[in-house]
Parts: structure tokens; C-alpha cells; sequence
């Protein structure tokens, strides 16, 4: 069954790469979830509340339009990281 | 998204947290004792006048097992969860407690759930405004909190699966 994307993708998973090979296991410590939840807002499965969307800009020391998209077409206008 | 950027640790499998296995565990106990009773309850039904069908019994039966079988299942699958993380060397650490996401996802399937239930409200206030005998009003609720939790159960498991 295949994933229901939301409308907000993000570059998370880039982040992670570019930020010293962090792991979802790390970053889901340092922001209090589960692994699973970071899996996932990264997959575009969890629209991550804005709160914590901030707390995940934060962490990457980004500003939060670097971090999250929002397709304004659609699921199927996402940006590539 | 680029997913050819691999970190270590991204292929681990993935385990479900306690939240999502109590989901599991109780539409397997719905299913379970839901037909269990419809298997008394039907045939009953089909052999005598509504007024002599013995419902009460059965029902509560239903509802002391699917209470039980929650949380035992539940526990039980906890410990079984645990044990199988051990086997597969996973560090269970932040992957078993709920947070954010389950909450969001508890909130959307009881509210769905709840519609089902909430409606059958009304057929059961008809039933008593025509006189109907208690079978039809008791199992009438029977029946939508058998539905609610199936509905409830499957909005959550897809929305793990597929999200929200």
C-alpha cells in the first residue's frame, strides 16, 4: 500500500547527511519522539506540528522554509533535496 | 526526496510502538469476540421468537473477554515485543513509547469511531419510541460499538501505515 503524502515535504533527510551522518535514532532523542515519528515526517507520512517543526529548523540551525516545503500544487510538486 | 543519502542506523528495522500494538491487539479481540457472539447469538435468533432469544448472557460475556483480552493481549504483546527486540539485538530505546504522533493518531480514530457509535444513538432513541423489544435496542448498540471500534481500529492502523 503505497504512502499518503501530505502537502508539506521536507529535507530532512539531507539535513541529517549534511549534519555529521546523524541518525533518526539521535535526532529522535533530541527531540523527544520516537524514531518511528521522525521516519515518519521524513517520508512525508506525519505532518510534524509547528512547534516541533521548529524545534527540528532549530536543531539543523536552519530557518524553517530551508528545512520544510510546502507543495502548493499537491503532493506531486515536490521539491528534490 | 533524495534517498540515496543513507545515514547508518536508517535501514534498522523498524518496530511498532506500545500504542500501535494495542491498536493491533484489540481489532484482533473486536473480530474475535464479535463473532463469537453472533455465532451463539444468530442461530438463537433464527430458531425462536425474539422475545425468548437469550442475548444477555452471551453479550456480557462478549464485553468481560474483549476487556480482558485488551489488556492481557496488550501486555502481552509488550513483553513479546521486548523479547523479540532482544533476540534481534535492537535497542528498544526510543522506539517503544508513544508521543506526538500517537496522540494525533488516537484523536482521529476515536473521533471517527465516535461518529459511528454517536449515530446509532438515534436508531436506538427510534427503537424505544416504537416499543421495540430490548433485543433489537441492546444489540442495536452492540452492533455500533462493534462497527465504532472497527472503524476506530483501521483509521489507526492506516494511519501508521500509510499516515495522516
Amino acid at each position: 500500500m503505497p504512502p499518503k503524502p501530505t502537502k508539506v515535504t521536507n529535507r530532512i533527510r539531507a539535513l541529517r547527511f549534511e549534519s555529521g551522518e546523524m541518525t533518526q535514532a539521535d535526532m529522535a532523542e533530541r527531540l523527544g519522539v520516537t524514531r518511528q515519528t521522525v521516519i515518519a515526517i521524513e517520508q512525508g507520512k506525519y505532518s510534524p506540528s509547528l512547534e516541533m517543526a521548529f524545534e527540528i529548523a532549530r536543531l539543523f540551525r536552519r530557518p524553517l522554509d530551508d528545512v520544510f516545503h510546502y507543495a502548493e500544487g499537491g503532493a506531486d510538486n515536490q521539491p528534490s533535496s | 526526496m533524495n534517498r540515496e543519502l543513507r545515514v547508518p542506523g536508517d535501514d534498522d528495522p523498524v518496530v511498532m510502538t506500545a500504542e500501535e500494538r494495542t491498536v493491533w491487539v484489540y481489532l484482533a479481540v473486536v473480530i474475535i469476540t464479535s463473532t463469537a457472539y453472533y455465532a451463539v447469538v444468530i442461530p438463537r435468533v433464527l430458531s425462536q421468537p425474539i422475545e425468548d432469544v437469550s442475548w444477555i448472557t452471551p453479550m456480557l460475556w462478549t464485553l468481560g473477554f474483549s476487556i480482558v483480552g485488551t489488556i492481557v493481549g496488550s501486555i502481552l504483546g509488550s513483553i513479546g515485543g521486548a523479547i523479540g527486540l532482544a533476540i534481534r539485538g535492537i535497542n528498544p530505546k526510543g522506539q517503544l513509547e508513544g508521543d506526538m504522533r500517537d496522540k494525533d493518531i488516537k484523536r482521529l480514530g476515536d473521533r471517527r469511531g465516535a461518529v459511528i457509535s454517536g449515530s446509532a444513538m438515534f436508531g436506538v432513541l427510534v427503537l424505544a419510541m416504537i416499543g421495540a423489544d430490548l433485543f433489537w435496542i441492546g444489540n442495536l448498540v452492540f452492533l455500533a460499538g462493534t462497527i465504532g471500534a472497527l472503524v476506530e481500529t483501521s483509521t489507526k492502523i492506516v494511519a501508521y501505515r500509510r499516515g495522516m
